[in-house]
């Protein structure tokens, strides 16, 4: 490993929704499981609330990765926000993936209220994956 | 041609339309022109150029002033699939749309590259082969990840910010653009935010657009939009199983939660 | 129920973009991009698309303003153009020619501009001449 790749540190942005991720996010704090602090998480109200807009904001302004959190499918809140976020984030993956940006850096994984252990596992995961692929090209 | 102004007459009189929106000639131009009733002798000056304007655009212009006349719209291949689509997102009742087909020349789908360059039901031409070529996504699938971001960072870098791209759009009908968000857009700064900016505004062809190829004959700066937005329809189909400009049947997987709203992409494909 | 276009030239800059300026029933609606136009051949900037909001637009001047005291007023044409040459005069006379100087604009015609650099080389007897499509 290079001193370059060493030292890098990536930014990672987590939308989670109000009513599963969040309160998952939540629960990996109360039970002081520990998560990289390169995770930063934003709640919305549901994982349907996520423009794609806002997943190419952060990366524009400076995020190495974006990690979409949103309810299992059939506990969405809303009923049915969650199947349209994978939708989204499988048709922006691919567009990524087109103009030569690495499709890893976008990631959606369904987080419910009880699975405190799983979003600090995720974390590790996404952060550990990021710092492997470096910072992105999208930085600036 | 003589025929095909005696056809609108006669739907004229009838009172089966009461307008035609076609192509008139003007001097050495051929323009967009709202044919009427009341003056039939503007007929005379009715075209079928190899120039193709953004019909469905200016009927939905009209038809938010007019929403109960009965209109006539010469339509092309790309037109009536605008068309089936505006259906599908309610911006036009198909009962008081007549379709007057258009089958285009070789030369105009050979320019367009058009894969079905006539409507169902032809009222003038002969149809012609559709073409089918998808070397534009192949030659950028082929390069190196790197050398991929370069070159569509270098294409997006020649962006004035025109909107040209989006105003001349059939499938562009919101009320409100995102494109024209302040928060999300920075005002006054050309080259927009690039690439998310134009990532942004193919993200919302999927599922919309209807590959006909306006976008990029109206860029002044020569950025290959189409390629772009011909990817996310083919990823559209691809996973989610939906062509855009389809007649009936189902709707943009992206915009609509019917009783398809519990599907999952098909396969996501990282490698 | 009117829908035509009117074939015209973009008045925004010197280039001269061909354009459609869309009318429906006598109000000017949307601007097109003129396919077949030479110059621009179906393309336009950001300006031209927009070349028609200026027309409704609340802050259009529609009839010359003249400065008295602090506000300014409606004039005629004959009062305004006398109010400009008097000040010229008084001006050229006191501070001589070269404290005047003009702009043009790309939204006239050739031979507009023509005329105006025209009085004021020959009339005033300034070269301080100069006009907004010379970027």
């Amino acid at each position: 490993m290079t001193q370059k790749e060493e030292s890098f540190e990536p930014k990672i942005i987590a939308f989670c929704c109000n009513w599963c991720s969040y309160a998952g996010a939540d629960l990996a704090g109360s039970m002081r499981l520990k998560y990289p602090p390169n995770v930063l998480p934003i709640r919305v109200m549901c994982s349907g609330r996520i423009s794609p807009h806002f997943v190419m904001k952060a990366f524009q302004k400076g995020a190495d990765g974006v990690l979409v959190t949103g309810c299992h499918y059939g506990d969405c809140h809303y009923m049915k926000g969650n199947y349209i976020t994978m939708r989204r984030v499988t048709i922006l993956k691919d567009l990524l993936k087109f103009v030569g940006v690495e499709p890893k850096r976008l990631r959606a994984e369904w987080i419910a209220g009880s699975e405190g252990d799983k979003f600090a596992r995720v974390a590790h995961e996404f952060t550990d994956e990021i710092r492997n692929l470096g910072p992105s090209p999208l930085r600036g | 041609m003589e025929k095909f102004k005696k056809y609108i007459k006669e739907l004229f009189e009838s009172g089966e339309i009461e307008g035609f929106l076609g192509i008139r000639k003007n001097g050495l131009h051929p323009v967009p022109h709202l044919f009427t009733p009341e003056h039939p002798e503007e007929l005379e000056t009715l075209t079928i150029p190899d120039v193709r304007y953004p019909m469905t655009e200016i009927l939905l212009t009209i038809v938010r002033k007019y929403p109960d006349k009965k209109l006539g719209i010469m339509v092309r291949g790309c037109d009536e699939r605008a068309l089936n689509e505006l259906v599908k997102n309610q911006k036009i009742l198909p009962e008081l749309i007549k379709h007057i087909g258009i089958a285009c020349s070789a030369d105009l789908a050979a320019s367009c590259r058009c894969a079905q360059p006539y409507p169902e039901e032809i009222h003038y031409g002969e149809k012609v082969a559709p073409v089918e070529d998808r070397s534009d996504i192949e030659a950028i699938d082929t390069m190196p990840q790197e050398e991929r971001f370069d070159y569509w960072m270098s294409e997006f870098s020649k962006c004035i910010k025109c909107y040209g791209c989006r105003n001349i759009c059939s499938m562009c009908f919101c009320d409100q653009c995102t494109l024209e968000d302040n928060d999300l857009i920075a005002t006054g700064q050309a080259p927009p935010a690039i690439p998310i900016f134009h990532l942004i505004r193919a993200f919302h062809m999927a599922g919309r657009c209807i590959d006909c190829g306006l976008c990029e004959e109206a860029c002044p700066a020569h950025i290959p939009l189409r390629t772009l937005y011909r990817k996310v329809r083919e990823s559209m189909s691809g996973f989610l199983g939906y062509v855009s400009g389809t007649e009936g049947g189902e709707k943009d997987p992206l915009e609509f939660l019917g009783s398809e709203g519990y599907m999952v992409p098909s396969k996501i494909d990282e490698k | 129920m009117e829908y035509r276009t009117v074939l015209t030239t973009c008045t925004y800059c010197g280039t001269g973009c061909g354009l459609l300026l869309e009318v429906m029933d006598g109000e000017v609606v949307g601007v097109l991009p003129a396919k077949t136009h030479p110059i621009n051949e179906g393309k336009l900037c950001i300006k031209g698309w927009n070349a028609h909001e200026f027309i409704y637009a609340d802050g259009r001047l529609t009839k010359p303003l003249v400065r008295k005291g602090d506000t300014l007023e409606e004039a005629s044409w004959d009062e305004a153009l006398e109010t400009i040459a008097n000040k010229f005069a008084e001006i050229k006379k006191t501070n001589g020619p070269d404290s005047l100087g003009c702009f043009s604009s790309a939204k006239c015609t050739n031979e507009e501009n023509y005329l105006l650099q025209k009085i004021f080389r020959a009339a005033i007897g300034t070269n301080n001449v100069d006009h907004c499509a010379r970027l």
